[in-house]
């Protein structure tokens, strides 16, 4: 006993010690690391001071002539229709999966349960790959089309979406779930009566919030050829020509005003 | 005799959590149109009773027959609904849905999954939720989202959704603890009504004497999972509650 004691005491000591030295080792690491950083010309761009300088100013004012408006219209517009796509087909697919996953559509005997494994598994893999990744993929397999980004953008966010979802419906309160089952409810119904209503205001604030980010990921598709707003930003970067970058950037971020003044409204329509 | 008479046939009804037994090898028999109120102290067991009758949790030991059927061979869904439904305190609404929603929950288990899904976009058999609600005088909120009902209007959903399942059991989990008096005695006023109609069983758990008295035809005390007394509602004297209540609170201490 008192052996045991003593040993542990010890043995105590020297874990301190071992933290101690290992917070400083890493902490050390951490200052030498800045060292390894070129501060000097090599990472800022000399004279980028000036470019930035002249993107600035570039603002004001943006490109405003009807021929440039009209073209970003028309970029904003295939962005926005790549982005809406994109986030319906999640939608379907990620409430499909997230049912499935959450469990709730039996009591969990073991095929049930490993169907539910599966499913969130394979929303595991959909998420964890980024969709820039699923695009090249894409364009590799379709060639530069919309289905390509379409999908690209469905794949992983319906992965993220039915992760969410199936954690929400499942995080519900108990109470209602109960009053319908003693009313006879099968777990499909107690589903669409109980947990969707109850889970919906959270559900679809969340879609609209990754909506938003669908649209920026239709944007950046550029990065792989794809038309859109990225596509016209890039452009414009490559002439140097600031103030139709700005003209873009404007109507990217109208898109995502517009969509956040959207879910306002269909939130405070749901009462929430 | 009995046998045929009897709705509920309970035999060492028995259910742990754990280490915690929340019921011990109870015997219940109730007989068609009885109205039982359940008293005793939070943790005795009442809800878990309840639960046990409404077939919604399983039981570790015992048997339970209900209108002369083991409850392991009620289907769950149209024929279990058929016999019990359960009222809770507000809590088992869903506040989001709009009232008549609520209501028409009580035919879920008669409505096969299609018909359910189709109802919860446009609302079948209209005409006898209104019928319902306005038995119990709330006619006018059939439209209006639950979450914005008066505790006592959600109770009254919560009849309603009854009324609309009509089982042979009702059985009701502190129906009117959250309420005021007056609140409290409408709305055990209208559930024992309801339940009068057909010659309906009724148990709830409740803590009132006064309403004890006044709307129930016999008491069962139940004090850390075994029944202390079971008398008809003459017999409840003041002591007996008393002791029922007061023994636990020297045992917590
Ligand atoms: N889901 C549960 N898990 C663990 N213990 C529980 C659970 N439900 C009830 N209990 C315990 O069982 C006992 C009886 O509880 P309950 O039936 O809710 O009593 P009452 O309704 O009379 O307050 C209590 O000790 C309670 O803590
Ligand atoms: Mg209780």
């Amino acid at each position: 006993m008192i052996w045991t004691g003593v040993t542990k005491a010890r043995g105590a000591a020297r874990f301190l010690e071992t933290r101690r030295l290992l917070t400083l080792v890493l902490a050390g690491a951490l200052v030498w690391s800045l060292t390894g950083v070129d501060w000097g010309g090599g990472i800022v761009h000399t004279g980028g001071g000036n470019a930035f300088k002249e993107f600035l100013t570039a603002l004001f004012p943006p490109e405003l002539s009807p021929g440039f408006l009209k073209l970003a219209i028309a970029a904003s517009w295939q962005t926005l229709v790549h982005a809406v796509a994109g986030i319906t087909l999640a939608l379907a697919i990620g409430l499909a999966l997230g049912v499935v996953a959450s469990g709730s559509l039996g009591h969990l005997g073991r095929s049930r349960l490993a169907i539910a494994v599966a499913a969130r598994f394979l929303l595991a893999i959909m998420r964890s790959i980024h969709e820039l990744v699923w695009a090249v993929l894409f364009v590799t397999a379709f060639g530069l089309s919309s289905l390509a980004v379409v999908l690209a953008i469905a794949i992983p966010y319906a992965g993220i979406l039915g992760r969410i979802y199936s954690e929400l419906l499942n995080d519900v309160p108990d109470g209602p779930l109960d009053g319908l089952r003693s009313s006879g409810a099968s777990p499909a119904k107690v589903l669409v009566y109980g947990r969707i209503p109850l889970a919906l205001t959270d559900m679809i604030g969340y879609s609209f919030y990754r909506f938003e980010c669908a649209i920026r990921a239709a944007a950046i598709m550029s990065f792989v050829g794809i038309r859109g707003l990225g596509y016209e930003i890039q452009l414009s970067l490559n002439d140097l020509l600031f103030s139709e970058v700005w003209t873009l950037l404007l109507f990217l971020v109208g898109l995502v005003l517009l969509v956040d003044y959207w879910s306002t409204r269909v939130r405070r329509s749901l009462g929430s | 005799m009995t046998a045929a008479a009897s709705i509920i046939e309970g035999r060492g009804l028995a259910k742990s959590y754990g280490a915690i037994t929340a019921l011990s090898s109870l015997d219940l028999t109730v007989g068609r149109g009885e109205r039982v109120a359940l008293v005793g102290p939070s943790g005795s067991g009442k809800t878990t009773l309840l639960y046990i009758l409404a077939g919604l949790i399983p039981l570790d030991h015992g048997q339970l027959v209900l209108r002369s059927k083991p409850v392991a061979d009620l289907r769950p869904g149209k024929e279990l609904s058929e016999i019990v439904g359960l009222v809770q305190q507000q809590l088992d609404l869903v506040p989001q849905l709009p009232v008549i929603q609520n209501v028409l929950a009580g035919r879920l288990g008669q409505w096969g999954l299609l018909r359910s899904l189709a109802s919860m976009f446009s609302a079948h058999e209209r005409g006898e939720v209104v019928e319902a609600l306005s038995r119990l005088g709330i006619a006018d909120k059939i439209d209006e989202r639950t979450s914005q009902l008066s505790g006592g209007e959600q109770q009254r959903v919560a009849i309603a959704r009854l009324m609309l399942q009509a089982p042979r059991i009702i059985l009701a989990d502190e129906p009117v603890s959250s309420l005021d008096p007056a609140r409290a005695e409408e709305i055990l006023r209208l559930l024992t009504e309801v339940a009068a109609d057909s010659d309906r069983t009724i148990i709830a758990s409740l803590h009132a004497p006064e309403l004890i008295r006044k709307y129930f035809s016999r008491v069962i005390g139940l004090r850390e999972g075994k029944f202390q007394f079971d008398i008809p509602v003459q017999e409840l004297t003041t002591q007996r509650l008393d002791a029922l209540y007061d023994l636990d609170r020297r045992h917590q201490s």
